[in-house]
């Protein structure tokens, strides 16, 4: 997994920082073999063998992010589904392969976070059809960061910076008493004059940025990302990137993908509903912002 | 082949020409290794992507996945080297060790650059999102 | 009048076709060599170029050279990619300061002087060239040309005293033909 993971600390002394780091990382590197997709020793891929046969028996972490998995999902009308492993396996972003629309109808039926369901009292998860594959890429990331801020603050850390492949979170404040700043990608960049559309402070918080640029390719002048619509199996059409802030990380990571999915509309009057904060950029390139974010985002030039 | 035949072969310029493009060729490669700088970050890069960024002062042994296989990478005594890679030519293992400057295995798309923490965060902001 | 000019216009044609397959044959040759020290590409093609260039002139030099870096690509299946572009632009830039500079100054430089020059320009337009495609951190450009350059020195030299021995020879072969 090419995910770059950096952790930033404040602490007056080295050694515990040092020690507190390392927990933090092995902290991932458990959470990375629970959840990876493509070793076939993970959690997931037991459930994934084990879809239509039986029910698994997972670890507490496993539990915990299908739980929230599945609550976003719900809160998203079914725009973020884990279970889009079956579809979105049929695209290859490194070969840059896309499907025939008939694989992707075949498919289609394979994904449905209402076939999963999870037993917290036997401890286990269940994937109802044959064929259905659980894919956390969409959440993972955000719930390793929350993870590892919480090891970190049992290390006896009062401030610092989790950054898990652009997934953020952010406690305490600075040596100089200020909150952390943040930089928001530019979707369009250019080059490195103007790859940072804003900035924004964050205070005990957690942010997460979904884009169409991440893992793309063109073919025949259309533009295929991971962010894959559910119910069609297409890449969502409707904007360009998504920035959400709330306070936990695996929430902020989910969110993204399912207000991508959402759009810029349905996406702000969900964003109000959960009280979140996000920023949006639909596909023409504005802006869209939730109201109270206006006082906290600094955007480099007007668009 | 004699001398001879060959000085007959060249004309003054042409001496003249090589004697100053050796010249340059080797005082570049003696200035561009000093002029370099020190660096305390190790930044290891896949595919112009950056997979580790590590403190030079701590002695580690880090593997990283190429296009062709598993590239190691060794941090010992404050300098770098790359003890195996997939490679035919085993270029970047030749260098040996390094101080400043980088190490690049092109085939297995691995460049291993010593840095100095100013290049690497960005002045403006404390992490990026997207 | 006519008729010797087609002559000679045909008998262009078959020199550069001739040429162009020598300088394939030679890279091609120069390809199987082991190679301790991959940077050092010995260029042995580049004979042929500065050869035709002193002969036959600075078109059929420029043909020789198209003609076998296309052919070459489309034998080694890399055509139109990016070791394709390196070695287009790298032989065209150095053919055409070899011919430039052959014409505007004919007596000062033998042929080694312009087998500098050509490997001087050729390895300096990759090197660029790299840099805009592969390797965008000019650092590791900067610190490798100097490596570049000194082997293209010294195999550039060796390249024109080969290709002067060879015009000599192709000169003493032509007189006796005429004797």
């Amino acid at each position: 997994m090419d995910t770059l993971v950096t952790i930033t600390v404040v602490s007056s002394s080295k050694d515990s920082a040092e020690k507190a780091i390392d927990t933090a990382f092995s902290e991932i590197e458990k959470l990375e073999k629970l959840f990876d997709f493509f070793s076939p020793d993970s959690e997931i891929s037991l459930i994934n063998k084990n879809a239509g046969i039986s029910e698994v028996k997972v670890s507490q972490d496993t539990l915990d992010i299908l739980d929230k998995a599945l609550y976003v999902s719900e809160k998203t009308e079914g725009a973020f589904d884990a279970t889009i492993g079956a579809v979105i396996t049929l695209y290859d972003f490194y070969k840059k392969v896309n499907p025939e629309d008939s694989s992707i109808k075949k498919n289609l039926s394979l994904v449905n976070y209402r076939y999963l369901t999870i037993d917290r009292n036997k401890s286990t998860a269940f994937l109802k059809k044959r064929g259905m594959y659980i894919d956390l890429g969409g959440i993972s990331k955000g719930y390793a960061a929350d993870n590892a801020v919480e090891t970190l603050k049992r290390n006896r850390i009062h401030s610092g910076l989790v950054s898990v492949a652009g997934d953020i979170k952010a406690f305490g404040l600075k040596p100089d008493g200020k909150p952390w700043k943040i930089g928001i990608r530019n979707p369009r960049a250019k080059g490195q004059e103007d790859d940072i559309m804003a900035t924004i402070e964050l205070t005990d918080m957690a942010i997460s940025t979904s884009g169409d640029y991440e893992r793309s390719f063109i073919n025949d002048g259309k533009r295929y990302h991971h962010l894959l619509n559910p119910r069609t199996g297409y890449p969502a059409e409707g904007c360009q990137s998504v920035s959400i802030i709330t306070k936990e990380g695996a929430f902020t990571d989910a969110f993204a993908t399912g207000i991508f999915i959402l759009g810029p509309e349905k996406g702000i009057k969900t964003l109000e509903k959960m009280g979140f904060d996000g920023v949006i950029v639909d596909s023409q390139g504005k802006v869209h912002t939730t109201p109270h974010i206006r006082g906290k985002v600094e955007f480099k030039r007007s668009s | 082949m004699n001398l001879k035949g060959l000085l007959n072969s060249t004309t003054i310029a042409d001496r003249i020409l090589l004697f100053i493009l050796i010249l340059l060729s080797l005082s570049g490669i003696f200035f561009i290794k000093e002029v370099l700088p020190k660096g305390q970050i190790v930044r290891i890069e896949i595919n112009g992507h950056p997979v580790y960024l590590l403190p030079i002062e701590k002695d580690r042994i880090v593997s990283v996945n190429g296009s062709e296989g598993n590239t190691i990478v060794e941090i010992k005594n404050h300098k770098v080297r790359i003890t195996e890679s997939p490679c035919d030519n085993k270029l970047c293992i030749q260098q040996g060790w390094i101080e400043k400057g980088s190490i690049v295995c092109l085939p297995n798309r691995v460049v291993v650059i010593i840095g100095t923490p100013e290049d690497e965060s960005n002045k403006r902001v404390d992490a990026i999102t997207g | 009048m006519s008729q010797t000019r087609e002559l000679m216009q045909s008998q262009d044609k078959y020199r550069i076709a001739l040429l162009s397959a020598y300088a394939l044959a030679l890279h091609g040759f120069e390809s199987l060599l082991p190679t301790p020290i991959p940077w050092l590409r010995l260029g042995l093609a580049n004979i042929i170029t500065l050869t035709t260039l002193i002969l036959y002139g600075i078109r059929a030099a420029l043909m020789v050279t198209l003609i076998r870096v296309v052919l070459a690509s489309l034998f080694t299946g890399t055509f139109l990619g990016p070791a394709f572009i390196l070695s287009l632009g790298g032989g065209v830039i150095s053919t055409l300061s070899m011919g430039i500079v052959l014409s505007l100054m004919p007596r000062l430089f033998g042929p080694v002087g312009l087998s500098l020059i050509g490997a001087l320009f050729h390895n300096s337009a990759q090197l660029f060239l790299a840099y805009v495609i592969f390797i965008q951190r000019i650092e590791a450009i900067l610190l490798i040309s100097p490596v570049i350059i000194f082997l293209g020195t010294l195999t550039g030299s060796v390249n024109g005293i080969v290709s002067d021995m060879l015009i000599k020879n192709l000169k003493k072969t032509d007189e006796k033909i005429q004797n």
